[in-house]
């Protein structure tokens, strides 16, 4: 087992500090991409409901389906530490392939406003873990509701659930994510 | 080269932060954040996306003069020489023809800091020049400070935030601390208590992020009747005999009064739940066994959020608040909470006593003197080193566009003709745009100090550019936990931008006053910081702030409530006063001397709801702290502004989910998308303040301005109403 995240679906209020954070550190304009994403969902029927967030970034899979896709190799699991990085220069662009997206149920790969625009995503901010640093989004997140680390460490540290409202555990693709959620335990 | 700079983050969004600056050849390249001992000061969204604030391609660049008709936008680079040289001579030229109550100044919070933050700077300018006309009320919490001033006899009656992980019970009323922050780490105190077994519950029309993440219970409410709720719960308390009895016997004064009042015995009406579902929608069982709930739970904290304060009567909704929170005796203890005016993350709106040198003097302003004081003035009504003007020279915030309209023959005390405006942006934030759009092309002059083009500046005949927090140095003490803050230049000054105090500086010259002010801004900290807890300026500096370690939360009137002989409380009975003499004494049927429901003008049951059937809020917008940021494109992407409506209502309507639709009262008009929900009451309808108002050619907004929408009438003790507002919505 590589990196990967963990999430306190419990915590989160959908600040969006996370999604700015990684926006400036990354440098990325506004527009279609965002490595890190937060989504709302709703649950029942006025006055009876219940609202969570889910961030939506890449979950560095164990199996990533975008990896298998792709067609030029230009997606790749790092083996010393699991982090899925994209080389732009191999990507096809937009306009000629798409098949990481399809293969992604997580939304991870994103793309930018512009002409064939090569595939980007969440690296992990291996520019920070190498400093020893944790990804700007963790460190960013008011709530101390993200972490990152080896999963190994995560799963026992938060001792959470791999599942959370709003996203299932893929058996096949193996996200690297560890969540105290809003489930409710069966 | 690159260097990292900590500086605090003030922005006038509910907090204070900790900003860590990446700064390469001069220029920002990176903004992280606290990342040092807890608790650790983190920026939300809005500090996060700085770096496009001070760098965005719409920031004034230039001292500008108007060229076009006024409002239209139209203007041309000039010298600071020639914008300054005009200012001053307009001023001059005001004074000398009309006199200097013909100078109305409205000021505003900015970054809410010591130095060049609200409206010190530009008031003691003005007062050495003669005097101008003021404003008076607060925009956000007018009802709250005047209720917790009456009540308390002062406006520091919130605990520190940290105490909330002593409450077991936390009742959130109109409260959400995660779009309005409420002081750093809030949300974060909100979830260690949650998951220290706390129960919280929220009342509110809407269901917010806040109530979603921790909320056991979520009870809609009709905006502008929290009152009601509030005063049978006491009714309920009373009734089944579960209040704090020997609590009210000690230290309050007037319960009794209050008593005859919800029993019904003073007009024959019992305030009890089948009274206020009537009129909050709240079922009656509920609001009984809330009550239950809040006086058998101790410790237990009410938090009464501002925005059902900003309604036509919204000093009783915190009057019923603080009285209820007395009647269950979590005064002055941790963990409760006494229903008071919630924190203001800055100074001097917080409560913590921090020790400070001195501020700048604002000084006595003529205009101010020369006139009575108002009827509604409290004695005890301080914010921090300053009595709150109360002059009745000085204009209310909400009739701004009134008076300049009318004037004298409006029954102001002047006509206006030159109109300074410093930190603040009205045009946008103030109630009715449409009369401000009728008032401003009579104004003789108009200048504003900016960082954007608002609508304010887009009225002006010249606008001054202004720089930001990073670009000169300022202080600040605040926070959940208290701390001091250093706001420091890290960047040169964007293009010509000038500092609010290098500014003044300079008209002061221009205007021939000589004992102005001879300290840079760096030495005005510098005094700050010699009478304050700080041990070591340059340490200051360096870190950005400076943290006070308490052993314990800080918690309100705890001297008062465990000596109550030795520390009477700072009323002019020494008491809590549920009953007030000195509000009495303002003689005022509306505004009565114990809380008291009273049916709201464009509430529920006015009849005006035949033609406009929706009760319209505006609330604070995640993405800007009032109308600041709204331009930036990392955080516009996040929240597209948008009418929210109920699945009910909209269904009526055949409106779908992001349709256009047309909001509309006498007051005007705003056509924007909908956002349709269940997550707020039927009835209701939430436009977010803060959008600035853009106006096509048929006079309709299409900025989704909220305040085309709200009225201009203020409740009796002055709290603007931008919550009480009757609408109807079409699908355009």
């Amino acid at each position: 087992m590589g990196l990967g995240f963990f999430f306190d679906q419990t915590r989160c209020t959908n600040c969006l500090a996370c999604v700015v954070a990684c926006k400036d550190w990354h440098d990325i304009p506004a527009g279609p991409a965002s490595w890190m994403k937060v989504v709302t969902i709703e649950e029942g029927l006025y006055p009876q409901l219940r609202v969570s967030f889910l961030v939506q970034c890449c979950f560095h899979c164990a199996a990533p389906g975008c990896v298998a896709v792709c067609p030029t190799q230009a997606i790749q699991k790092r083996t010393e530490d699991g982090i899925v990085v994209v080389s732009p220069e191999l990507c096809l662009g937009k306009d000629q392939c798409h098949q990481c997206r399809e293969a992604c149920p997580y939304s991870a790969p994103q793309f930018g406003a512009e002409e064939n625009s090569k595939m980007q995503k969440c690296d992990l901010c291996l520019e920070r873990l190498r400093k020893g640093l944790k990804p700007i989004c963790v460190a960013a997140c008011p709530m101390r509701a993200l972490d990152a680390g080896p999963m190994e460490e995560l799963i026992s540290k938060h001792k959470g659930t791999r599942e959370a409202v709003g996203l299932a555990f893929s058996h096949e693709l193996k996200p690297s994510i560890v969540f105290r959620s809003r489930m409710k335990k069966p | 080269m690159e260097k990292l700079e900590s500086t605090a983050c003030a922005s006038h969004c509910g907090g204070t932060c900790l900003m860590k600056v990446h700064v390469r050849d001069g220029i920002i390249v990176r903004i992280e954040t606290d990342d040092g001992e807890e608790p650790q000061l983190r920026c939300c969204l809005r500090g996060r996306a700085y770096r496009q604030r001070v760098y965005a391609p719409d920031r004034i660049k230039y001292p500008l003069k108007r060229v076009g008709p006024r409002g239209k936008g139209e203007f041309k680079r000039v010298s600071w020489d020639e914008a300054l040289d005009l200012t001053a001579r307009e001023l001059k030229r005001v004074k000398e023809t009309y006199g200097a109550s013909a100078i109305l100044v409205k000021t505003g919070g900015g970054d809410v800091t010591f130095v060049h933050g609200t409206g010190r700077i530009t008031e003691r300018l003005l007062s050495l020049f003669g005097g101008y006309t003021g404003t008076w009320g607060y925009h956000s919490w007018e009802a709250a400070t005047f209720a917790s001033v009456a009540t308390y006899g002062t406006i520091a009656v919130a605990n520190t935030r940290d105490d909330l992980l002593n409450s077991r019970w936390i009742l959130m009323w109109g409260w959400n601390p995660s779009d309005t922050i409420q002081s750093t780490n809030t949300t974060w105190y909100l979830a260690q208590a949650k998951e220290r077994g706390a129960k919280i519950i929220s009342v509110d029309p809407r269901f917010t992020d806040t109530s979603a993440t921790f909320a056991d219970e979520w009870i809609p409410i009709r905006p502008s009747t929290d009152t009601a709720m509030l005063i049978a719960m006491a009714y309920v308390m009373i009734k089944e005999n579960i209040q704090d009895q020997a609590f009210l016997n000690r230290y309050t004064t007037g319960f009794e009064k209050y008593r005859d009042y919800l029993l019904g015995i003073t007009d024959g009406v019992p305030k009890n739940p089948a009274w206020a579902e009537e009129k909050t929608g709240v079922p009656a069982s509920q609001i009984s066994s809330l009550a239950r709930e809040y006086a058998t739970t101790k410790p237990a904290a009410l938090i009464a959020g501002i925005a059902p304060g900003r309604t036509a009567f919204g000093e009783q909704y915190h009057r019923a608040a603080l009285a209820l929170a007395a009647m269950t005796g979590n005064v002055g203890v941790h963990g409760g909470e006494c229903g008071g005016r919630c924190l203001g993350d800055q100074y001097p709106f917080n409560t913590y006593p921090f020790q400070l040198g001195p501020l700048m003097p604002a000084g006595a302003n003529p205009v101010d003197d020369k006139a009575p004081v108002q009827k509604i003035s409290l004695k005890g009504y301080r914010v921090g080193d300053r009595f709150v003007p109360r002059s009745s020279a000085r204009v209310h915030i909400s009739r701004l566009a009134d008076a300049i309209l009318r004037g004298k023959a409006g029954g102001y005390h002047a006509d206006y003709k030159l109109f300074y405006v410093v930190n603040s942006n009205p045009v946008d934030q103030l109630p009715y745009a449409r009369k401000w759009v009728e008032a401003l092309p009579k104004l003789e002059f108009m200048v504003v100090q900016e960082q954007f083009m608002t609508s304010t500046a887009r009225f002006s005949d010249i606008i001054l550019p202004v720089a930001t927090f990073l670009e000169k140095n300022d202080m600040i003490a605040s926070g959940a936990t208290p701390f001091y803050g250093y706001l420091k230049r890290v960047i040169e000054p964007y293009y010509e931008a000038k500092s609010q105090l290098d500014i003044a500086m300079d008209l002061a010259e221009r205007l021939g006053i000589r004992d102005f002010n001879e300290k840079t801004d760096e030495e005005w900290v510098k005094e700050i910081v010699k009478g304050s807890a700080i041990p070591d300026y340059e340490e200051f500096r360096r870190k950005g702030v400076s943290r006070i370690r308490l052993s314990k939360p800080y918690v309100a009137f705890q001297k008062e409530i465990e000596d109550p002989e030795a520390h009477p409380f700072p009323t002019p009975s020494g008491k809590i006063e549920i009953f007030s003499k000195e509000i009495e004494e303002m003689n005022d049927p509306l505004l009565p001397p114990i809380p008291q429901y009273i049916e709201p003008w464009e509430g529920p049951r006015d009849p005006l709801k035949e033609k406009y059937p929706l009760q319209l809020i505006t609330t604070h917008f995640k993405r800007r702290a009032h109308s600041q940021f709204e331009t930036l494109p990392w955080l516009r992407e996040l929240q597209p502004q948008a009418l929210l409506i109920s699945t009910v209502d909209a269904r009526s309507r055949k409106i779908s989910d992001y349709d256009l639709v047309r909001v509309v009262n006498a007051r005007g008009e705003v056509i924007i998308p909908c956002k349709v929900t269940e997550r707020i009451m039927p009835g209701v309808v939430d436009l977010p303040e803060g959008a600035w108002f853009s106006l096509d050619e048929k006079g309709v907004d299409r900025g989704g301005c909220a305040n085309v929408l709200t009225t201009d009438r203020h409740s009796p003790c002055g709290a603007q109403a931008t919550n009480t507002a009757l609408v109807q919505v079409e699908k355009v």
